[in-house]
């Protein structure tokens, strides 16, 4: 007869070695300083963020930089619910409102880049060359019309955010029309989306360059126009559990050394120059009202 | 991604859901032996909830672990949100229902052939529960590797819960969608070629392990 007994000690055991292990793995990270940074999917999947944060390892042994990788808008409420210590982001309209709701303290602005609306070569609904609010009329237009599609993230993200003041401007409201498709995914994914859908959608420069080849029906068709700009900032959130190392990672990529990184991403990314960055704050500071 | 990194993003995966299927099951099978035994109405209503509870939408309870760890919410004085140890907790609790649902519907099986008798032969109702436990540890392994498949192959619950950091908590669904976000489907497709590989030859060497038993 098996004894009751037996089944358990075969069941503790298998806890102990479950608890060994998760144990172990935990202690991989332990004694040194962790910075948890919640930042933007374009940042992270052109590579930016592993060689900086490679490069700032080096300089800071013992620190250990953590990115999690989510849009802009998710990346801000997980700041709100004191789960990341730095953000890296770019939508200064959300950007704004976290700062006033007292989420996010001191920031810097380390890096831009454009926008731009890509979309199928033959241009049905004629916008290439238009300034972006113009084009968006256009797009609405030829989509009422049966011409043209729009993929949209639909994510909250940045660049999502960015197109919806497109569409502001643009006094319209794309909501709900069948033409209009939001896919609630990062930018590659849309991108391909529209590809296939032979749409127009909006992408940052970075993202569009990385998968330009493989996107043969989409081309850019609008670059041109202040609306376009695209800031990235670092913020340190105030309710942070690794202030120093926070201070310390911000600094670092605005700092020489950091700028230089971002500078080898180019045309990607474009750093940050001493007669870029009064101008960046001023238009900064028109995004977040537009 | 360098091949370390991917060797170490497979055994990352392999530690973190392996020790959930273990702590999942130091609770579960007793949980379902006792479900058994005791075949009264409360526990037939358990069993169904058990039964639905395995339709949970992996990132549903990845969300809901998530608020639980926030460093806001009830546990995150004990700050594991974002290390493995969250992810085989998430996992353990998402593959419960699994172990409970596939242990019971084996000992009701089990417990016309060996539990009866058992019984009929003096023993206790945990003694010949234990032994219907034992005579079904064949297909008690099964079940673990099933729930195993169904802890490895998840992506809500690391994602949520682990952050994709890399290093730390990437593990290999997660790898893989981090690909896909990328662009670079070739890489994302090799690594699932891995993990199917990879579950293939656990199913192998579990069948041809519980075949000794």
């Amino acid at each position: 007869m098996t004894q009751p007994h037996r089944l358990f000690i075969t069941l503790t055991l298998l806890a102990l070695i479950a608890v060994g292990a998760v144990i172990y793995q935990q202690y991989l990270t332990q004694g040194s300083q962790v910075l948890r940074v919640a930042t933007t999917t374009s940042l992270y999947a052109t590579g930016l963020l592993d060689a900086l944060g490679e490069a700032f390892r080096k300089s800071h042994p013992g620190a250990v930089v953590q990115f999690i990788a989510v849009g802009t808008g998710e990346a801000l409420r997980r700041a709100e619910m004191g789960d990341a210590d730095l953000v890296l982001v770019h939508a200064p309209a959300l950007e704004a409102e976290y700062i006033a709701k007292g989420v996010l303290g001191e920031g810097v602005i380390f890096a831009y880049n454009y926008f731009m609306i890509v979309g199928p070569s033959e241009d049905p609904a004629h916008i290439a060359g238009k300034d972006p609010v113009a084009a968006v009329r256009e797009i609405y237009r030829a989509g009422e019309l049966g011409y043209a599609f729009f993929v949209s993230r639909g994510d909250e993200s940045g660049t999502h955010v960015r197109e919806m003041t497109l569409w502001r401007l643009a006094g319209l409201e794309p909501d709900g029309k069948s033409w209009y498709l939001e896919t609630g995914s990062g930018m590659a994914e849309t991108l391909r989306v529209a590809n296939e859908r032979r749409a127009y959608t909006l992408t940052d420069v970075g993202t569009w360059l990385k998968l330009e080849k493989e996107l043969k029906e989409l081309q850019p068709l609008v670059a041109e126009g202040d609306i376009l700009l695209n800031i990235y900032s670092a913020y340190i959130v105030n309710q942070n559990k690794n202030n120093e190392l926070a201070r310390l990672f911000m600094e670092f990529i605005t700092s020489e050394e950091g700028q230089e990184i971002i500078r080898e991403f180019l045309p990607m990314f474009r750093p940050i120059g001493q007669d870029t960055i009064e101008e960046l704050r001023q238009r900064w500071e028109w995004l977040k009202e537009v | 991604m360098t091949f370390d990194e991917v060797v170490a993003i497979i055994v990352r995966s392999l530690m973190i859901s392996g020790s959930a299927t273990a702590l999942a099951s130091v609770w579960s099978i007793p949980t379902a032996m006792k479900l058994v035994m005791s075949d009264s109405r409360a526990s037939r209503v358990l069993i169904d909830v058990s039964n639905a509870l395995t339709s949970m939408p992996t990132v549903i309870l990845g969300l809901i672990l998530y608020l639980v760890l926030s460093r806001s919410g009830p546990l995150g004085s004990l700050g594991i949100l974002y290390t493995p140890i969250a992810i085989t907790i998430g996992q353990s609790l998402l593959i419960t229902p699994y172990i409970i649902s596939l242990t019971v519907s084996l000992l009701f099986e089990k417990r016309r052939e060996v539990w009866e008798t058992a019984l009929s032969l003096g023993a206790t109702r945990w003694q010949a529960a234990a032994t219907a436990v034992r005579e079904g540890a064949a297909q008690l392994i099964t079940v673990m590797l099933i729930a195993f498949n169904r802890a490895i192959g998840e992506l809500g619950v690391a994602l949520m819960l682990g952050g994709n950091i890399k290093g730390f908590t990437r593990v290999m669904t997660t790898a893989i969608a981090l690909e896909v976000s990328r662009g670079d489907f070739s890489l994302a497709l090799t690594m699932g070629g891995a993990l199917l590989t990879l579950t293939m030859l656990i199913a192998i060497t579990t069948r041809l392990v519980s075949k000794i038993l």
